[in-house]
């Protein structure tokens, strides 16, 4: 596996500017800890002070002169019009006049012995009473929340979620955020302390500025008060919203852009020799990971290196990642035991799908709850799936060769058969059915049932990382009995099955036996990862909602590195977290590049079911046989 | 002026890669007469064929060697079409006819004759013109009297007997223009006995108008009956070139077989003749295996012996273990020491003490995408339990019994391999043979079918899967029944040799038996009663 000459050279290159980028936005970091870049803000902030407040005197001017000349015509007994002329013309001769006055600040012309010291002290006064601001908030919410928890509108989350119910996805924010009311929330006593002390600096910054600019009167001061202290202040300033907030005031050099742009010329930087290895050992990596595998990679790195490039929050995305790759995992796992006994990927999950549904709704109508609940819900749902598993594996024996699209048409049937029976089953809680009418909801909450049952078992932060670990630790659990079915007498007899059908025949092994087997656990395991899904999720979704499911488990699987008629664990877990990953960093990202449409939802369908197609295209790849 | 010969071929070697498949083969016909092309499997005959119709096969592995030449102009045929072009047709084995179209339009398929129409005439576009059935049938009524069917020729194939389909296809190729060599694929191969008469007279009814045959067969009486002269190849060579007249079926049946070198494997010979005790009786088996039929076999395999099962490809002899190991629906009645055994169960037939080496490595023999461990160590796992034990109560395969067992047998076979984890997949065909082999010795079994252990594995390989046979026997004991079209292979190791033939077992001869005895089981002759008195 020897690398090309053009191989070398464009790894060499790339590896080059990696190194430029790497270097420049390292000394750029650098430079914005140190006095020079502490200097570079203060000119900045200077600069723009200066300029916002050079064209709120000259707009004082201005009115001042407009003052003056409608006073003269007006002593000089002049008309209407007459005023009106004059005033435009004396505001004309002062927009003149001030024109090469303030738009250009040169600092070394302006004498700034006191402003300094004032900016200074303005600035540490807002910091204070805006860390203060934040804390007291803080607790006030926790207090109100303690009174009364939060109660989102029903109808609401029914609504929004019904649009997502034809994909059968969840929606990204996994965490909704604590909606409090804010109305009620009184200043504190240290906070109007600061206030106060905000006040006096801000006097003493105003009197600094008429120093500079004779021409302000406190009338515009006043106008200007909160552009200033917006200005010099916000609430999470750092340096680059700081630079961004100033910059478009005074030029910037090429030094100041390096330190502006410093981490993102390393994100480049990395990403470019990540590019870089990967041209160099692109034969082996492809001999490895396969096309679609390191497509998708690539595509995955890709957008972790943008989520950074454009400060999204890397660390919450993966953590979402994580969360929806576990919650997910189950019902990719499903896949396995179905590519193993030789049924290829199990598009009818669905079925499997309706029985862990129809254990959670049992669960929510006889009242269980926590823990239990959840094993309730688990226990019953596996047995209605490996009834139904059983009736499935028979008929697809006696369809074998058109597994794919049996298992498609069964599966999208059963969506609709059962979309009849939601509306016909006998069940009574309120929290099952509509307020009126018959039929069961289309979006159940969970609460008061199992709801982040898992998600929340030892949970822990590390930093804006959350690591569900009951939830892991569920999916381990699940992976782990699966590799020890995978290596018992039976599992080793399904494998052969699904490997090679004549093989085991021809060993005595009952290949119909097999089958069925192996699709009453992929059914069961359907079950089990739907629940394990709503747990996570919040919410059960009936209807049209499990339609896609199959597919989209089926993709993830594909993706790991599966074929579809072999597969091991570790696709599950790589194509699980890849497919969620893609699709968790893609949508952040996305609406960032095109703000303010609906780009993340077209991106969303357009991603997964992309990723779906690509993996069917490349389904058969992989296998020897 | 008229060449002498229709068609001579000279010197033709073809190689694909390193294996050299003919070498200086040369073949001559003569116009209007039938020559005959005899040879076992692998002796050449479909390689020469190809090259005279210009497959792609043989231009896309780097052509041939050698000169042809057609009517005495030389020729370099690229083409099926261009082959067609120059008068050779050929009647195919398999037939290609649709089913959907009358006689009529198969045999003018695509050579259709057209009249002009209104429009085609306006456009200029000759697609536009319409069919003159008249004429066709007129054509397609000549050419079925030619080969003397009295069939209506607006009957739709669908249906039609397998032998007039044989004879629609020739009608068709007779009804080209310039027909000067017609090539017949073993035709007799799927006709009843007065059909081939029938075909056979038909042919001589060909040649009599001028036409030149070539008639590829196996089957020697056919040959005596109906040939001119015949050319006999062996192993890629030319063995010889013969006029009917002056040859006799035994000299045919001994040039078909011929010495081919050296034993495979030097074998010393059994310490005296063993007690007869029978091992495994076939009563009348019937085997429904798609292309190897088996059609009524009685044999008996004696305790401790090696029998070879030999014959032509499709005569039936590889479905006569597919049979008994239960992975064809079979017939009839098998005893096993004495036991009855059922039919049709795999598992019955592995529990009982039986196990096989399958023809088909790829496709029964092996799972490809697992490591050779747990390829080895399968059947045992699965029919007698070994290589478990219990994990959280469950039964679990137990890793570290199916490694050591795995590199034992890796060893003892000589099993290339980077380790006993290695996808049996990558490994090459030989390697791949000794795994099903090292499969098979895990069940520890009291008799053994081995089904072709050497198609398509190099010779050192071979050497030593035979020679782990014979070790097997000798030292175990075990009672081994070897099927092979590699008759050298046969004659080498096994104690007896039985002989297939359309289903049936021919003969059972021993290994040192003259070549013409072989020859003429082959051909379906049993050598004690035909035409070989001076043996008998």
């Amino acid at each position: 596996m020897r690398s090309t000459r053009s191989q070398r050279i464009a790894t060499i290159v790339l590896l080059v500017a990696a190194v430029a980028l790497i270097g420049g936005g390292v000394l750029g970091v650098m430079n914005r800890f140190s006095d020079s870049g502490e200097q570079m803000l203060r000119d900045l902030r200077l600069t723009a002070l200066l300029i916002t407040t050079g064209k709120g005197s000259v707009e004082a001017m201005i009115e001042a002169e407009k003052d003056a000349a409608r006073a003269r015509v007006k002593a000089e007994g002049g008309k209407l019009d007459a005023i009106k002329a004059a005033v435009a013309e004396a505001e004309t001769n002062a927009r003149a006049a001030a024109e090469n006055m303030v738009t250009e600040v040169d600092l070394s012309t302006v004498d700034t012995s006191e402003l300094v010291p004032a900016v200074e002290a303005m600035l540490v006064a807002q910091r204070a009473l805006d860390v203060q601001t934040t804390k007291d908030e803080a607790a006030y919410i926790e207090k109100m929340q303690e009174i009364q928890p939060t109660p989102a509108p029903e109808e609401d989350v029914d609504a929004s979620l019904t649009e997502d119910a034809g994909l059968g996805e969840a929606e990204l924010e996994l965490e909704e955020a604590p909606k409090v009311d804010m109305s009620g929330f009184v200043a504190t006593a240290e906070m109007a302390a600061l206030q106060a002390s905000v006040d006096e600096a801000f006097l003493n910054l105003s009197a600094a500025l008429k120093g500079v600019y004779p021409v302000l009167d406190d009338a515009s001061l006043h106008t200007l008060t909160p552009t200033i202290k917006n200005l010099l202040y916000q609430r999470g300033d750092n340096f680059e919203s700081q630079y961004d907030r100033l910059a478009g005031f005074g030029q910037s050099g090429l030094g100041t852009w390096v330190t502006r742009f410093g981490d993102d010329m390393v994100t480049v930087g990395v990403a470019l020799i990540l590019v870089a290895l990967l041209v160099f050992f692109g034969r082996p990596l492809l001999k490895s990971l396969g096309l679609p595998r390191l497509i998708i990679t690539v595509f995955f790195m890709l957008m972790c290196v943008l989520a950074v490039v454009y400060d999204l929050s890397l660390t919450v995305l993966l953590s979402n990642a994580v969360v929806r790759m576990a919650m997910n995992s189950i019902l990719v796992l499903a896949m396995l035991p179905g590519i193993q006994c030789g049924i290829s990927l199990n598009l009818g999950l669905p079925l499997g799908i309706i029985g862990g549904l129809l254990g959670g709704l049992m669960c929510i109508e006889f009242g269980f709850q926590g823990l239990w609940g959840f094993l309730f819900a688990i226990a019953t749902g596996c047995s209605i799936a490996a009834v139904i598993g059983f009736g499935y594996g028979h008929l697809l024996n006696r369809l074998k060769g058109n597994e794919m699209q049996v298992t498609t048409y069964v599966g999208f049937s059963v969506v609709s058969l059962m979309s009849i029976a939601w509306m016909l089953l006998p069940f009574n809680s309120p929290k099952l059915r509509w307020p009126l009418g018959p039929g069961l909801r289309v979006t159940l909450r969970l609460e008061g049932a199992y709801k982040h049952i898992l998600n929340d078992f030892l949970e822990f932060r590390i930093g804006g990382f959350t690591v569900p670990t009951g939830l892991l630790l569920f999916m381990a659990l699940c992976c782990v009995l699966m590799w020890l079915f995978s290596r018992s007498k039976t599992g080793v007899a399904m494998q052969a099955v699904g490997n090679n059908p004549r093989f085991a025949e021809a060993t005595g092994v009952s290949v119909n036996r097999m089958r069925v087997i192996g699709t009453v656990l992929s059914t069961v395991l359907g079950a089990v990862g739907i629940i394990v899904y709503s747990q996570s999720y919040g919410f059960m979704q009936l209807y049209s909602a499990p339609r896609q499911m199959g597919f989209i488990a089926a993709s993830a699987i594909l993706i790991g590195g599966a074929s579809t008629s072999r597969a091991k664990i570790s696709h599950v877990i790589i194509g699980s977290f890849l497919f969620q990953g893609v699709l968790t960093l893609g949508m952040p990202v996305a609406n960032v590049l095109v703000p303010q449409s609906t780009i993340s939802e077209t991106m969303r369908i357009l991603i997964s079911n992309g990723i779906i197609l690509y993996a069917l295209t490349k389904a058969g790849g992989g296998s020897r046989a | 002026m008229t060449a002498e010969y229709v068609l001579e071929m000279r010197d033709i070697t073809k190689r694909y890669g390193e294996t050299t498949v003919l070498s200086n083969v040369s073949l001559s016909v003569r116009p209007g007469e039938i020559h005959a092309l005899l040879g076992e499997n692998g002796a050449g005959k479909s390689t020469l064929m190809n090259v005279l119709f210009g497959m792609p096969v043989i231009h896309a592995t780097g052509g041939y060697e050698g000169s042809v030449s057609i009517e005495g102009n030389p020729a370099h045929i690229l083409s099926p079409h261009a082959a067609m072009d120059m008068g050779i047709g050929m009647v195919h084995q398999e037939f290609m006819l649709l089913p959907g179209f009358n006689i009529t339009e198969n045999i003018k398929l695509n050579r259709e004759i057209t009249k002009p129409t209104l429009l085609s005439r306006a456009l200029r576009n000759k697609n536009l013109e319409n069919l003159d059935m008249a004429t066709m049938h007129r054509d397609a009524r000549k050419a079925l009297d030619s080969v003397g069917m009295g069939i209506d020729e607006y009957t739709l194939v669908a249906g039609l007997p397998v032998g007039y389909m044989q004879f629609i296809e020739i009608a068709r190729e007779i009804d080209k223009k310039g027909i000067k060599l017609l090539v017949f694929d073993e035709p007799t191969a799927v006709l009843t006995e007065s059909e081939a008469d029938k075909l056979i007279s038909v042919m001589k009814k060909i040649a009599a108008s001028g036409i030149a045959i070539i008639f590829i067969t196996h089957r020697l009486d056919e040959v005596m009956a109906a040939s001119d002269s015949i050319t006999i190849l062996r192993d890629g060579k030319l063995a010889a070139t013969r006029r009917a007249k002056e040859t006799t079926l035994v000299e045919l049946a001994e040039l078909m077989i011929g010495r081919k070198g050296e034993a495979v494997v030097d074998v010393p010979k059994k310490r005296g003749q063993a007690a007869k005790a029978s091992a495994l009786t076939i009563k009348n088996l019937v085997v429904d295996m798609p292309g190897e039929e088996v059609k009524g076999v009685n044999l008996d395999v004696y305790e401790g012996e090696i029998l070879g099962i030999g014959g032509l490809a499709g005569q039936g002899k590889i479905g006569i273990p597919n049979g008994v190991m239960g992975l064809y629906p079979a017939e009839g009645a098998i005893e096993l020491f004495g036991k009855p055994l059922p039919l049709n169960s795999a598992r019955t037939a592995l529990e009982s003490g039986m196990a096989m080496v399958s023809e088909d490595r790829r496709g029964v023999g092996l799972l490809l995408d697992q490591s050779i461990e747990d390829n080895i160590a399968f059947s045992a796992m699965q029919v007698h339990g070994r290589f478990l034990h219990r994990v959280l109560g469950l039964t679990s395969k137990n890793g570290p019994a199916v490694r050591k067992h795995a590199q034992q047998l890796i060893k003892d076979l000589d099993i290339r391999c980077t380790s006993s984890k290695q996808a049996v997949g990558t490994l090459s065909g030989g390697n791949q043979q000794k795994v099903c082999v090292a499969r098979a010795l895990t069940m520890n079994p009291k008799f053994l079918f081995v089904s072709e252990p050497t198609r398509g594995i190099d010779i050192g390989a071979k050497r030593l899967v035979l020679e782990t046979l014979v070790r097997l026997n000798r030292e175990r004991g075990m009672t081994i029944v070897m099927v092979s079209s590699e008759l050298l292979e046969l004659r080498s190791i096994c104690d007896r040799i039985a002989i297939v033939s359309e289903g049936q077992v021919v003969d059972i001869l021993p290994p040192d038996s003259p070549d013409a005895d072989f020859g003429l089981a082959m051909s379906g002759l049993k050598p004690t009663e035909g035409g070989m008195p001076e043996h008998a």
